[in-house]
């Protein structure tokens, strides 16, 4: 059957369900609606190698332009402003309309704003897309001293990059520990270690009061009165998933759009998938959103398999990285409900590891190293996880055997 | 084919089964790995970003890399998951009393 396939948002989670579809499915009309002009591009360059120098745009594509010719999956530069569910219809700014059969909205997540006076809404930066980064790229090759306000993966990850670029950083966080939202304390304060090391000043448990432009130099004053002068400022505190064009709708929305664990939203032939999804999770028995690369390729690639008739329930356990300085950490599963940590090494240049247990099992697990040092045992421990297994507790916190051994009790 | 083509990499009581040794020649950077049928040889470093696979999971046929998780086929080097998208080289292996060799190019 032939059906009207479209997918809304021209990110990762989309190009992954389009090429899903299409394997599965030749018959339909496929194509994605993307408010950037780019093919769907990788976003974690951006705040690293991007900013070094080491990747260039082109670099970035998953794909190029050849394969989705190839695949006969269309690409259309849009931006959509009112849907209509009920007719199975979009409208864009102008009034073309858009019709499907089936539609998958993978519009994203968007960043989180500070509440600033108004003549200084164009001094601070966000770092989300291709072109934030440019502009960011360009102006600090002539700054010195930079502060990044907020400390979690994509402000840390910036102030890693500027550094080896040898520009001062100051990172200014809220909570009382950088990362808070996901990394347990025990491997933030490692991370916050190597920061310091190599030059940046890391200010926890500050609130941002105000902010003053004087010239070219700002004034970022503080809730304890201190103030930091600095070039530029580059602010990452989060982000919110991408619904404002559904809040007037049906489709059921909280904290993004909820979905079951097949990405089948409250609408019938309304699929949602990636950072915007609230999806069920089966091992976890909740609703979660991620915001990872990993997931956006799965969760895409899932829709793309329910959306094309292969019924697949969405089971990947979360993984996500971040890279600063020469570090790489993991983090896998979830590490905010246990009643057991358990320590692995102690040493990041071996690695380090911290265990979460919630009735013997794992649920979660957060390492650090030298690169290269914990990505096997946390590939290992998504494994364990996912087999929800009892596990040695004496293997995990002995860095001397390996972690195969568990997977080979299987 | 020139016999000195043929590096010996070590015993092949050296390598476990489903696990991988690196192997260092000149400047350039190998893993030979032993699976249930053999031993095998790939370039030493992930095709998406510089790091040694020497480190990574090595599950039937397949090698992880341990920074993102891209995976290849060990046999055909093939690039099978995200964000590894450019092949690995392989090489040819060889086992002769008990000694793995690999012929470099």
């Amino acid at each position: 059957m032939q059906n009207n396939i479209i997918i809304l948002g021209g990110g990762q989670a989309a190009i992954y369900a389009a090429r899903e579809i299409r394997k599965n499915d030749t018959e339909s009309n496929i194509k994605i609606l993307g408010e950037e002009s780019l093919l769907p591009y990788e976003r974690p360059p951006l705040s690293k190698d991007f900013l070094l120098d080491k990747k260039n745009e082109e670099d970035l594509f998953f794909y190029s332009s050849d394969v989705l010719i190839n695949e006969n999956i269309d690409f259309d530069n849009v931006s959509i402003n009112k849907v209509d569910f009920e007719n199975k219809k979009l409208f864009t700014k102008n009034e073309s309309v858009y019709s499907y059969d089936i539609l998958l909205i993978s519009t994203g997540s968007e960043n989180k704003k500070l509440s600033l006076d108004d003549n200084l809404n164009n001094d601070v930066y966000y770092l989300r897309n291709l072109k934030e980064a440019k502009i960011i790229k360009e102006i600090v090759s002539n700054k010195n001293q930079i502060t990044i306000i907020g400390g979690g993966f994509i402000g840390l990850e910036i102030a890693s990059s500027l550094s080896q670029l040898q520009k001062k950083v100051t990172v200014i966080e809220i909570g009382n520990q950088l990362m808070g939202r996901i990394i347990p304390k025990q491997i933030a304060d490692l991370v916050q270690n190597t920061h310091i090391e190599n030059g940046n000043e890391i200010i926890l448990n500050k609130q941002i009061d105000k902010i003053i432009k004087k010239n070219d130099i700002y004034e970022i004053l503080l809730n304890d009165n201190s103030l930091i002068e600095t070039d530029f400022v580059i602010a990452g505190i989060g982000s919110t998933p991408s619904v404002k064009l559904f809040e007037n709708t049906n489709l059921k929305l909280d904290n993004g759009i909820v979905t079951n664990q097949f990405c089948e939203t409250s609408i019938k032939d309304v699929y949602a998938a990636g950072d915007v999804s609230n999806f069920y999770h089966p091992l976890y028995e909740k609703n979660m959103r991620l915001e990872s690369y990993q997931h956006a390729q799965n969760h895409g690639i899932c829709a793309g398999k329910n959306i094309s008739g292969v019924k697949t329930e969405y089971t990947s356990i979360p993984w996500m990285w971040s890279d600063q300085f020469n570090l790489n950490l993991q983090l896998t599963g979830i590490c905010d409900d246990y009643d057991e940590i358990i320590e692995r090494g102690n040493d990041i240049n071996n690695g380090v590891i911290y265990f979460f247990l919630k009735n013997k099992k794992i649920r979660g697990a957060c390492g650090l190293g030298i690169v290269g040092k914990v990505g096997r045992d946390i590939r290992i421990t998504s494994k364990l996880i996912e087999k929800n297994t009892i596990v040695d507790k004496q293997i995990l916190s002995d860095q001397n055997q390996k972690l195969n051994k568990l997977i080979l009790k299987l | 084919m020139a016999e000195e083509n043929w590096i010996e990499v070590g015993s092949t009581d050296s390598i476990e089964e489903e696990d991988l040794i690196r192997f260092d020649h000149q400047d350039k950077t190998f893993c030979v790995y032993r699976l249930t049928d053999g031993f095998y040889a790939t370039d030493g470093i992930c095709t998406h970003e510089a790091v040694h696979l020497e480190d990574g999971l090595v599950m039937d046929d397949e090698i992880e890399c341990p920074m993102h998780q891209g995976i290849f086929n060990i046999k055909s080097g093939e690039a099978l998951s995200p964000p590894a998208c450019e092949d690995l080289k392989t090489y040819p292996v060889k086992v002769d009393n008990d000694k793995i060799f690999i012929k470099i190019d």
